[in-house]
């Protein structure tokens, strides 16, 4: 019996001997500072499971570096990376779901600061060195913060908004207006003085605009998304818009097919020919007055999640998240519609930003 | 066959051929080795023929009154749980599938939410399952339908006590864990009558280091000048649940028997934070809430040549999800404010008939009508006004099956079995299913099993109809499964025994349903993925007799799963055609050892699951990693019995090791924690 006994305690312990190898990330080098244009790539990741991701293409070379931001710091991104936006060679990065924003050095992606305790930030936009915006969803505040010693100030509270409801985007500026589009169950853009911090006008549009650029002749331009089938808020044909900066009015409506899903406007660098998708990729000159016939690529069988232009080389770059649960593919086309690279960057890519 | 106090085998086989009728003894432990009989091959009922099936016994269920059927499901069977903490969210994959593709009954009646599909196990007090088992794959087709993965099947059972009977248990664990449970029982000739509460609480505060995260310290000037991986504690974690069984069985004592289950849970828990979460914790309020009723009134009439079963019951579920944020002095705003109510009414009727020895005829129909109403969000509508965004919708599931089971001879058995679904107004396909069994070697008790079967699982009502995303359009997913296998039981001498089986499953599964992301913002289900779903489970029990006092008990699992996405490729840069589903491991095992003397007994406890890709292209990013793990629990427990009362002392220490381990990517598992437990039964 005892031998018995001592086969059977043996047993238990060799079954106990292991360990599970997680561990520590380790901090690489890195410095791009040499190259020239360089895009980086905001991959979400998947919801929940902080493992969003930041990816670093270098056009020149067409060399990606996946994972730049855990590469560097040894620790993750977070939770869904929404957007990031580059000042003064500091790139700032929203991580939606991990409340928190990341200051980084684009040559060295080394974090140098963070804000934190956010609601559900979005993008990130600079009225000055000790002042920015940070927009959020569900909530109907806008975030004032100091960037210099990241802090949050105070905020810019939203008219007609409640915090479930709460939904504002993208800002762009013009003098001291910043116009921010309201998407979420919203169907409007609205107009803050940033001297006083606070909502002054507003201005009705479609049903959920997603996007906000302003191109070349100081017009916005932005594009709704129809809501969906079934919304107690409504289900429309979608729409981009073109409105005056200045008068802060709906210049011209081109309308587009119920049941189209338009998204992602984009600018190109001399911010006189915009770009968006719907399914296909289409350009259009900031002067038309029609949607072109033909798009600028034709849809491939695929979703394309993110765009963007090189404001140097006008290349078009589109992402695509594939299955969402996979590292997803990013496609360089030239400006005339050629395909130039492809590569393989992070889980849902949906947001560029040119250093 | 030797009878009480001599050693006997029992087989908890995948086959439960072995099982035989009677169950161990509820309090074996004071019962001195008492165990149930061998069962051979003849004895086994016609019910089971071909079946795959795996019980699990009341020593497994109720190990301790902190235990879910999560725990219970991942120390004791080849089921991969993925579990996102403590007394968070846990669902299964069977066989490589998804938790929506595992039917769960209780006491017959469906318990899967049928909103999402799935069932959350953590949910489920062991303590209230008296009997619980798996059906493996084709085997599900006998109870349900819609199981492309299996079936898990739990009930009550009477406690056969006379007179009052009295136990208060009460467990005191790591990160303020307090576990109480209680039972009243009263019995006679005829009547049974039991209620049973368990009372959980805890901080759950357990602290982890953070390898995700990073602190900052900095200097006056805002520069970084050191940083440090935290060691954090579990924020957001702590948990209330109640739940109440109540049981009334009335016997005759002429072949009918009534009976009464109900169970009422009260739920509290706060949903976790990520490892990779900069918010405040006081900023925040994350939390999600339950309220469970299910009862069931039930009928069962026995003749000695058939039998009838009536059933009714009724489910509601209220739930509500609350994301609640700091805005200012305290005050709580709420970001996400849902809820959700199901109601379900559920009738069923089954029959048995036996022609003589050799052929037996079964017939089953059970209808869940569920009336489900979702509040998500609201919102101020375009014209002013308040707007709620949710659905309400009705649905009846019918389910009817009959069977033939027939024993041309000695030692062989054909099952063949019918089921049709009507899900709303679609009508499944017919759902077959033949099952085959016979002996090989009466010695040794070798027997070889096969079964074939096709299936279908319809969506769920979120699938169709949530705001925004759901898909009216779906179809149901369908399957064939192919399972053969052999076991084999060797002892029975009062030595030794030792049982075994092995299985070979193979099952497609077509139009798998996924939620994917759309550009507007939101998920939205598709029929995308073709499945195949493969492997080999293997199951083996080791019962030894060391002497008249000494017993040990080794029960051990392993399943190989591979899980392979076989369908189109998405686009043309899609890399996961051809690969393992993520977050399903190709292999699991788990292996229980407990070894009794007199009134001690010690449990070891140890599972493996290999590593799980967290992309369905299979590879493994630095962020991305889930690698494999090993967990050990240990269980010393020391029974006294004194004139008055029985008490039981029993002490746990679970992830023995302290092993950092993640089943979820960046939710935190507690490390080595403790718990407590002091019982008593009075005797009167």
């Amino acid at each position: 019996m005892s031998t018995l006994l001592r086969i059977a305690m043996a047993a238990m312990l060799l079954l106990s001997t292991s360990c599970m190898k997680w561990d520590y990330g380790l901090e690489e080098s890195f410095d791009t500072s040499a190259s020239g244009e360089g895009l980086f790539i905001c991959n979400e990741g998947n919801f929940q499971y902080g493992n969003a991701t930041l990816s670093y293409y270098d056009p020149a070379t067409k060399t990606v570096q996946n994972e730049v931001f855990f590469r560097a710091n040894a620790m993750k991104l977070g939770d869904v990376a929404q957007s990031m936006v580059i000042r003064n060679g500091i790139g700032w990065v929203i991580v939606n779901n991990s409340h928190v924003v990341f200051a980084i050095d684009i040559n060295t992606f080394k974090e140098v600061g963070r804000i934190t305790d956010l609601t559900s930030p979005r993008y990130i936009h600079f009225i000055s060195d000790e002042k920015a915006y940070i927009t959020q969803i569900w909530d109907n505040r806008i975030f004032i913060v100091n960037p210099k010693r990241y802090e949050i100030t105070g905020y810019i509270e939203v008219p007609n908004m409640t915090m479930e409801s709460g939904s504002t985007e993208q800002m762009v500026q013009y003098g001291k207006y910043l116009y921010v589009n309201c998407w979420s169950y919203q169907n409007r853009i609205i107009k803050i003085d940033t001297e006083t911090d606070e909502v002054i006008d507003e201005l009705t549009v479609g049903i959920q605009p997603t996007s906000l650029v302003m191109d070349c002749n100081n017009k916005l331009w932005t594009v709704t998304d129809g809501g969906y089938e079934g919304s107690p808020y409504g289900h429309e044909a979608p729409s981009l818009y073109r409105i005056d900066a200045e008068t802060f009015t709906i210049e011209q409506q081109y309308k587009f097919d119920f049941g189209d899903w338009p998204s992602e406007v984009q600018l190109n660098g001399a911010k006189d020919t915009i770009y968006w998708l719907n399914d296909d990729v289409w350009a259009m000159d900031v002067t038309a007055d029609r949607v072109p016939v033909r798009p600028f690529l034709p849809y491939n069988g695929t979703l394309y999640y993110g765009l963007t232009v090189c404001p140097r080389t006008g290349d078009v770059y589109v992402a695509d998240a594939i299955d969402y649960v996979q590292q997803g593919m990013v496609y360089r086309y030239s400006s005339s519609g050629e395909l130039i690279d492809e590569f393989y960057v992070g889980i849902i890519p949906g947001a560029f930003c040119w250093k | 066959m030797k009878r009480l106090l001599s050693i006997l085998f029992a087989l908890t086989l995948l086959p439960s051929a072995a099982l035989a009728q009677d169950e161990m003894p509820k309090d074996w432990l004071h019962s001195g080795v008492n165990i149930r009989e061998v069962a051979v091959y003849g004895n086994r009922p016609m019910k089971e023929i071909g079946i795959q099936q795996t019980k699990l016994d009341s020593i497994v269920l109720k190990e301790n009154i902190a235990l879910s059927m999560a725990d219970i499901l991942t120390f004791n069977t080849s089921i991969f749980v993925k579990s996102y903490g403590r007394a968070t969210l846990s669902t299964v994959s069977f066989r490589g599938t998804s938790p929506s593709h595992t039917q769960v009954t209780w006491n017959g009646m469906r318990i899967n939410n049928p909103m999402l599909g799935m069932t959350d196990f953590s949910m489920i007090p062991s303590y209230f399952i008296d009997d619980a088992s798996l059906l493996h794959g084709t085997s599900s087709v006998n109870e349900t339908g819609g199981g492309l993965g299996g079936a898990i099947k739990m009930s009550t059972a009477p406690a056969e006590n006379r007179g009052f009977g009295l136990q208060y248990i009460q467990g005191i664990g790591s990160f303020k864990t307090f576990d109480e449970f209680l039972r009243l029982t009263y019995g006679d000739d005829h009547w049974q009558v039991s209620t049973r509460a368990v009372l959980s609480t805890s901080a759950n505060d357990y602290k982890y280091r953070n390898h995700d995260k990073k602190e900052n310290i900095y200097d006056e000037n805002m520069n970084i000048v050191d940083q440090y991986y935290p060691v954090e504690r579990n924020r957001s974690g702590s948990f209330r649940d109640l739940h109440i069984l109540q049981e009334v069985y009335y016997n005759t004592g002429r072949g009918d028997k009534l009976g009464l289950n109900a169970w009422f849970l009260s739920s509290n828990r706060e949903l976790p934070m990520l490892t990779t979460d900069y918010s405040n914790e006081a900023s925040f309020d994350n939390r999600q809430r339950e309220e469970t009723f299910r009862g069931i009134l039930s009928w069962e009439h026995l003749r000695s040549s058939w039998k009838m079963a009536v059933r009714a019951g009724y489910i509601h579920t209220w739930m509500a999800y609350d994301y609640k944020r700091d805005v200012g002095n305290g005050t709580m705003a709420h970001m996400t404010r849902s809820r959700s109510k199901v109601n379900t009414i559920y009738a069923q009727a089954e029959g048995e008939y036996y022609i003589g020895k050799r052929w037996l005829i079964t017939a089953n129909i059970a209808a869940h009508q569920h009336f489900v109403e979702s509040r998500d969000k609201n919102i101020i509508l375009q014209q002013g006004g308040n707007g709620i965004v949710g659905y309400r919708k009705a649905r009846i599931e019918l389910s009817g099956s009959a069977s033939v089971k027939w024993k041309p001879v000695d030692g062989v058995g054909i099952s063949a079995v019918v089921r049709e679904e009507m899900y709303g107004d679609e009508f499944s396909p017919i759902i077959p299913a033949l099952f085959v069994d016979g002996v090989i070697s009466k010695r040794g008790n070798v027997v070889a099993k096969a079964s074939v079967s096709r299936n279908y699982r319809f969506p769920t009502l979120n699938d169709l109809y949530f705001l925004p995303g759901g898909n009216p359009d779906l179809r149901k997913e369908s399957g064939w499964t192919y399972d053969a296998g052999l076991s084999f039981a060797v002892g029975g001498s009062g030595i030794y025994s030792l049982s075994g089986s092995a299985t070979w499953f193979d099952s497609y599964i077509h139009d798998w349903i996924l939620w994917l992301p759309t550009t507007k913002g939101f998920f939205s289900p598709k029929n995308i993925k073709d499945v195949h779903a493969y492997g080999v489970e293997v199951q083996a029990n080791l019962d030894v007799a060391l002497s008249k006092e000494w017993l040990l008990k080794l029960n051990g699992t392993y399943s190989w799963t591979p899980s392979i996405n076989e369908g189109e490729p998405i686009s043309a840069a899609d890399q996961s055609v051809g690969k393992q589903l993520p977050y399903v491991p190709k292999h699991s095992s788990s292996i229980t050892g407990r070894l009794s003397w007199r009134s001690w007994s010690l449990l070891y406890k140890w599972c493996y699951y290999s590593e799980r890709f967290t992309m369905s292209s299979n590879d493994i990013s630095l962020t991305g990693k889930l690698p494999e793990y090993f967990m050990n629990n240990i269980t010393l427990e020391k029974g006294f019995s004194m004139r008055w009362a029985d008490l039981t002392l029993k002490g746990t220490i679970n992830n023995l090791f302290n092993e950092e381990y993640l089943s979820v990517l960046s939710h935190p598992m507690p490390g080595i924690n403790f718990e407590i437990f002091i019982g008593i039964t009075p005797k009167w």
